[in-house]
């Protein structure tokens, strides 16, 4: 008997429970290999499989085994329609945030701009400030800020450090470590700069995301950035959430408390995570385009297992487009992406989504 | 033991033709330990140390290409990073211009290029690193790379392609920049260019299905395989 289920792209295909099975003993066998952990237990992939071949189209955690839902990018999934799946639907934030308090029974929620980058923000601090007192006074939800290092800012032609990709292509390899070392330094500066002031004017807890996109010195310069922020204020909540499964070596030997970042998976990012002062750390797993939905899902509840098995602090992890097993499509199915969140609650184990 | 054969010839490292083979084995195993280090200088020095045995340097070259694919393998498995690789090969560069003499006279095709690649992120987008790493890897590879950056307007790629080249890359990261691939790729065929070069793309909301339905020839799901796909289609 055949399943229809997905592939790593959205499309629909039909394969047999074998093939499922098949697909997610080899997922698992991937992430294990790569990133040196455990692979699942016959138990765990039998019931990734009994999760992908319920007859239903959408799936749900028992009664129960509910956890923590919160949203990144503020009002954007909303507002935004230029490629950060937003809908195009227009209105403030305030509304917004209401929105996903009242209506779409969001836990928590953050205030951003934009840009939703650190950099951008800094010389608008001031209306920041005011905005996030403004919704305060309206919201009961844990209300942050949030923003993405996005240290690519940092380089030219949009900052003033040369650009590692260009210096890299020109074989100026000790340049391009000089240019990444510098811009993490000034990026953990603007982040303490901007989390600081946000935290004063009233934001619950600063919600970093997609750390580590422009590869292993983001990473550095962010965790930087949030030991500064829970020095100067060491009750806020800080959420620290990956822009991938492996951080990017583009520096390749960066260290942050002595410890190469670069390469290092979910299970061991976290660890630094809360060394540096996070209270919740967000891994991520990419999904594979050319996979299917059960090698995607078995690869990604490997890698998130382990990473909440070592975790000192609760993991949130990122369930969206391309994702946590869902396929990398612009309105990623909902067959898909309720089996991929009922595997990572009841296999992985995860905290939040 | 044949009749003959020095009994003592094993514990004293075997007959001459034994022994250059032997110290051979040690001058590969030391040029591939040096590359995969991926440290200059050990690279430098393991490739003088193999030319002063009097190793051939096509095969000084074939090992240290052997090591570098598994440079390449090591990276695509997040094993080692794009500074690790360039200095790799950057160390197999200068082991190029230390033995070009000898190999100019053993090979007379050494050291020319795969072809000439036109790289770049579509108009609209500024999302540049994967291309990036897809260059610099393409440029490992022994391709000619002409990479135009981002947010490249279409016309550029149309008259780079004018110019002279044997691929085209383009990149995208967002499913609204994507659909420019599909007009440059329209483009091409108004300006009867289509046929006269192989379409690369890729970029995180690309698939292979997106691939064929705009008619490109390439997709890579990373760096390293667009770089594999595209060393096939040259080998």
């Amino acid at each position: 008997m055949s399943v229809i289920t997905r592939l790593g792209d959205g499309s629909r295909v039909e394969m047999t429970r074998e093939q499922i099975m098949a697909d997610i003993q080899d997922g698992t066998a991937d992430a294990a290999d790569m990133g040196g952990m455990p692979a699942l237990s016959s138990e765990d992939m039998e019931r990734i499989c009994e999760i992908i071949c319920d007859r239903n189209r959408i799936v749900g955690v028992e009664p129960g085994n509910e956890v923590v839902l919160t949203y990144d990018i503020g009002q954007l999934d909303f507002t935004g329609d230029n490629g950060n799946s937003g809908n195009g639907v227009d209105m403030g934030r305030l509304e917004a945030a209401l929105l996903h308090e009242r209506a779409l029974g969001s836990d928590t929620f953050e205030l951003a701009h934009a840009d939703y980058s650190i950099k951008p923000v800094k010389p608008i601090i001031a209306n920041e400030m005011q905005t996030m007192e403004e919704i305060q006074n309206e919201i009961v939800i844990p209300y942050f800020y949030g923003a993405m290092p996005n240290m690519g800012l940092y380089y030219a032609p949009d900052g003033p450090y040369g650009n590692p990709a260009d210096l890299m292509r020109e074989f100026k390899l000790e340049e391009s470590f000089a240019a990444s070392e510098a811009a993490s330094e000034h990026m953990a500066r603007d982040i303490e700069y901007v989390s600081t002031r946000m935290v004063k004017a009233g934001a619950d807890g600063f919600n970093f995301d997609t750390t580590a996109s422009a590869g292993d010195a983001d990473f550095v310069g962010t965790l930087k950035g949030v030991e500064a922020l829970r020095k100067a204020c060491p009750d806020t909540y800080i959420n620290v959430g990956m822009a991938g499964e492996s951080v990017m070596g583009i520096h390749g030997s960066i260290e942050y408390d002595g410890q190469t970042v670069a390469g290092l998976y979910p299970h061991q990012q976290v660890k630094l995570a809360q060394k540096a002062g996070a209270s919740v750390f967000g891994p991520v797993c990419n999904t594979n385009t050319s996979k299917s939905l059960a090698w995607n899902l078995s690869r990604a509840v490997t890698f998130i297992k382990t990473c909440v098995d070592e975790a000192e602090i609760p993991c949130h992890v990122n369930m969206g487009m391309g994702v946590g097993g869902i396929p990398m499509c612009e309105t990623p199915p909902i067959d898909a992406v309720t089996r991929c969140s009922k595997a990572m609650v009841e296999i992985a184990h995860v905290d939040g989504i | 033991m044949p009749r003959g054969a020095n009994p003592n010839a094993a514990r004293k490292g075997g007959t001459t033709q034994e022994k250059t083979k032997m110290s051979f084995d040690n001058e590969k195993k030391s040029l591939h330990d040096a590359l995969v280090s991926c440290k200059i200088p050990d690279i430098d020095k393991a490739v003088q140390d193999a030319k002063a045995a009097g190793m051939p340097a096509n095969e000084i070259i074939d090992t240290l290409g052997d090591a570098m694919s598994d440079v390449g393998v090591m990276f695509e498995r997040g094993k080692l990073f794009l500074p690790h690789v360039l200095s790799a090969a950057n160390g197999m560069k200068k082991a190029m211009d230390l033995l070009g003499p000898e190999l100019a006279a053993s090979d007379a095709s050494g050291g020319a290029s795969r072809g000439t690649v036109v790289m770049g992120t579509v108009e609209g987008d500024v999302h540049d690193i994967g291309k990036s790493i897809c260059s610099t890897m393409l440029q490992c590879a022994g391709f000619e790379v002409h990479d135009m950056g981002r947010d490249v307007p279409t016309p550029k790629f149309i008259e780079e392609v004018k110019g002279g080249c044997d691929f085209c890359g383009m990149s995208a990261l967002m499913t609204t920049t994507m659909t420019v691939m599909k007009d440059i790729i329209d483009n091409l065929e108004k300006e009867g260019l289509r046929d006269k070069v192989t379409v690369m793309v890729g970029g995180a909301p690309i698939t292979q299905a997106y691939c064929e339905k705009i008619g490109a020839d390439i997709y890579g799901e990373s760096a390293s395989e667009t770089t594999r796909k595209a060393k096939e289609l040259t080998a």
